[in-house]
């Protein structure tokens, strides 16, 4: 047992990092505690997009978290701890997954994180969960791909529906709504870009599509940073869909449905998150993103107490990654709590163990956040959102609507 | 019919791509440098004219003439502060002053502009013709006749004007155009910035249909120079074959193949025309 109390003696964290990877179990018994921790700051990594194709997105849920820390800081950091505040580590993953991965050995190596947030796009969380499952560091996200608790990897947490779920409720949420509209759902089409979130998405899609008998009748992937939609805007004009499904980031959502004004094609359009539910989205499309649907993973409006902090920080409304962001350090603060020590896997124990209630869970749509064996949040359920003026409105499913969904080919 | 559809297509984007390319194929031609940090002036130019839009309520097809303004000035001061005092160096430190510049341009953009997308929004841009069955996008053939604009100012401006002729010469043979009473350094000032003014003035006119942030260059610039080498580096009428064959060759890829393929059938193509005609498609002239 001499290994299991040499964290008493704090030494150098090379040592205290050799003893976690030897696999010292006792390192996770709750009176194990590290005595000069006590007070100290939390250090938290956060590894988000900052620059590139995503960075509107990395800022974005930079913002939710930074909120999140504050108020954690603001009423007297973590009790456990006998008031350590948090300290965000936030480093830029840029958009590409090398450099997702590199930053995130910089930060555990260098910065002594406990846990890691990030890192918004799923090709990024799964470059960058290869590093934090190696190194025993628990990773939070919100990126949808299967992929991320797919693997079997014991120190990821995924705090929403995963990318099939939403794929298939994506489906499920327009065939109810159609049917509230009295028509009938039968071809359908998809276009996504072509990296982890997109993917899988559409994959979810075509699955539920499969199961309910409806015909996709367009099933295209495009580049990530597509210069010209037009091809694609060609090829469901041919299609004789009644619906399209993109999954898209900004910049292509964008061009997508410009392109689909211009040739005239009127259809409703369900789009894949992503770009679809950001206030940007609305900003540059105007009157023309009136009563777009999205899928989301959630949505601010389900808890305004909360999220209206967002609103007058921030001057925009709490965009669905801020706010599971800002869930997920939540959840780490409460996990904190529990762990009564800021170490890696004491905290990984308290997430995979406990149930988490209150505060920013509130928010989520299932009101609590409890993660099964993989790391996946089984309370998480998909909803329809769409388009009203400035804002995003829940519509589906019912016992979370704010609002009657409307079906037109906006 | 789709066909049709697919060429007039690649057209129109293939002559904002020309443009675009132009002004890197001018860079070269006239003082043999090439400049990889061309892609950032094209964002650059982008900026210039959002702002114009944003707070000038300037239409980006006026507020492309901004940014070539601008940004020919910008260039001209980097010629000459800057890329002057390589001109005589060994290539390798031309190609880490321009790389350099790629990076510190891109990261002083995100320092002053942040990361955001930002995106216009025109009365044009949700708009087409229909000529019968085919399909006209209006922003797209906005930025169409804008290239063919500016590149019939070029024409006049090389063919026609005094400067046009003395940086043709300074292009040819630097020292016997010194003889003949030049300034060489001042043809190379205009030169690079008439070169990135063009690839700015490309990305204004792009502005109705594509968003704006200070990563947008990366998209830009493998077509970019794709476009120059297929057509000849350095040769200005190759630059607009090369731009609207990208643009073609991407819109027809996409007739055939998962439009997700459009760059790989680009590259093979590519890769073809170069292990034929090492020159480029309009090589030789040089």
């Amino acid at each position: 047992m001499t290994k299991a109390v040499t964290p008493h003696v704090r030494g150098v964290f090379a040592t205290r990092r050799r003893v976690l990877a030897l696999g010292a179990a006792g390192l996770a018994m709750p009176f194990v505690r590290r005595a000069s921790a006590k007070g100290a700051p939390v250090n938290v990594g956060v590894i988000l997009p900052l620059s590139g194709a995503n960075a509107q997105f990395g800022v974005n849920s930079r913002n939710g978290i930074e909120l999140v820390a504050e108020q954690i800081n603001a009423r007297g950091g973590i009790k456990a701890l006998e008031g350590a505040p948090i300290n965000l580590v936030i480093a830029d993953s840029t958009s590409t997954p090398t450099t997702a991965a590199t930053v995130g050995q910089r930060l555990i190596t260098q910065n002594n994180v406990v846990a890691i947030l990030g890192a918004y796009a799923s090709s990024l969380t799964l470059a960058l969960s290869e590093v934090t499952e190696r190194r025993d560091i628990p990773l939070m996200t919100m990126s949808f791909s299967d992929q991320i608790t797919g693997r079997g990897f014991k120190n990821i947490f995924q705090i929403i529906a995963k990318a099939s779920v939403l794929g298939a409720a994506q489906l499920d949420g327009t065939v109810a709504i159609a049917k509230s509209a009295g028509q009938t759902l039968e071809r359908i089409a998809i276009m996504y870009e072509d990296t982890a979130y997109g993917v899988s998405q559409a994959k979810g899609l075509r699955d539920a599509a499969g199961k309910l008998g409806i015909k996709v009748v367009m099933d295209e992937a495009y580049p990530l940073g597509i210069t010209d939609v037009t091809p694609l805007i060609n090829k469901l004009r041919g299609a004789n869909a009644q619906a399209v499904f993109p999954a898209s980031y900004l910049n292509d959502g964008l061009q997508i449905i410009r392109s689909m004004r211009q040739q005239s094609i009127a259809m409703p359009i369900i789009g894949g998150a992503g770009g679809y539910v950001i206030p940007d989205f609305r900003k540059a499309l105007g009157e023309y993103a009136e009563n777009v649907l999205s899928i989301a993973p959630g949505n601010y409006d389900l808890a305004p107490q909360l999220t209206d902090a967002f609103r007058k920080k921030y001057g925009y409304f709490m965009v669905h990654e801020a706010l599971e962001h800002a869930v997920c350090l939540d959840v780490l603060a409460q996990a904190l709590e529990i762990a009564k020590a800021a170490d890696p896997a004491a905290v990984r124990k308290a997430m995979s163990e406990a149930e988490f209630k209150g505060g920013w869970c509130d928010a989520m749509p299932g009101g609590v956040v409890k993660f099964d064996q993989t790391g996946l949040n089984t309370h998480a359920v998909p909803m329809m959102v769409q388009w009203r003026g400035e804002d995003l409105v829940t519509v589906w499913p019912d016992q979370l609507a704010k609002a009657k969904p409307v079906w037109s080919a906006a | 019919m789709a066909f049709i559809q697919a060429v007039l297509d690649g057209l129109m984007i293939g002559g904002v791509y020309a443009v675009i390319s132009i002004g890197l194929t001018l860079v070269f031609g006239v003082m043999g440098i090439v400049n990889f940090a061309q892609a950032e002036f094209l964002m650059l130019g982008m900026f210039v004219a959002y702002f114009a839009w944003a707070y000038l309520g300037l239409d980006p097809l006026i507020g492309s003439i901004l940014s070539f303004i601008v940004i020919f000035c910008i260039g001209f001061l980097v010629q000459r502060t800057l890329i002057q005092r390589v001109m005589k160096a060994p290539p390798v430190a031309q190609i880490f002053l321009t790389v350099g510049l790629l990076i510190v341009i891109e990261n002083l953009a995100l320092l002053a502009f942040g990361s955001s997308f930002r995106s216009v929004s025109t009365s044009y841009q949700t708009s087409s013709l229909r000529i019968g069955p085919l399909f006209v996008s209006v922003p797209y053939l906005a930025a169409f006749c804008m290239a063919v604009l500016s590149g019939f100012a070029l024409w006049l401006f090389t063919d026609r004007s005094w400067y046009g002729q003395a940086m043709r010469a300074t292009a040819q043979n630097p020292l016997a155009a010194r003889l003949m009473g030049i300034d060489v350094e001042r043809m190379q000032q205009i030169a690079f910035g008439l070169g990135v003014g063009l690839t700015a003035f490309g990305g204004a006119i792009v502005l109705p249909y594509f968003t704006v942030n200070p990563t947008v260059g990366s998209q830009f610039v493998v077509l970019m120079f794709t476009a120059v080498v297929l057509g000849g580096l350095g040769n200005v009428v190759g630059a607009v074959i090369g731009g609207l064959a990208v643009g073609v060759i991407q819109s027809l890829s996409a007739l055939l193949f998962p439009i997700q393929l459009q760059n790989l059938v680009l590259f093979l193509v590519f890769i073809g025309v170069l292990a034929l005609r090492p020159t480029g498609l309009v090589g030789s002239s040089r």
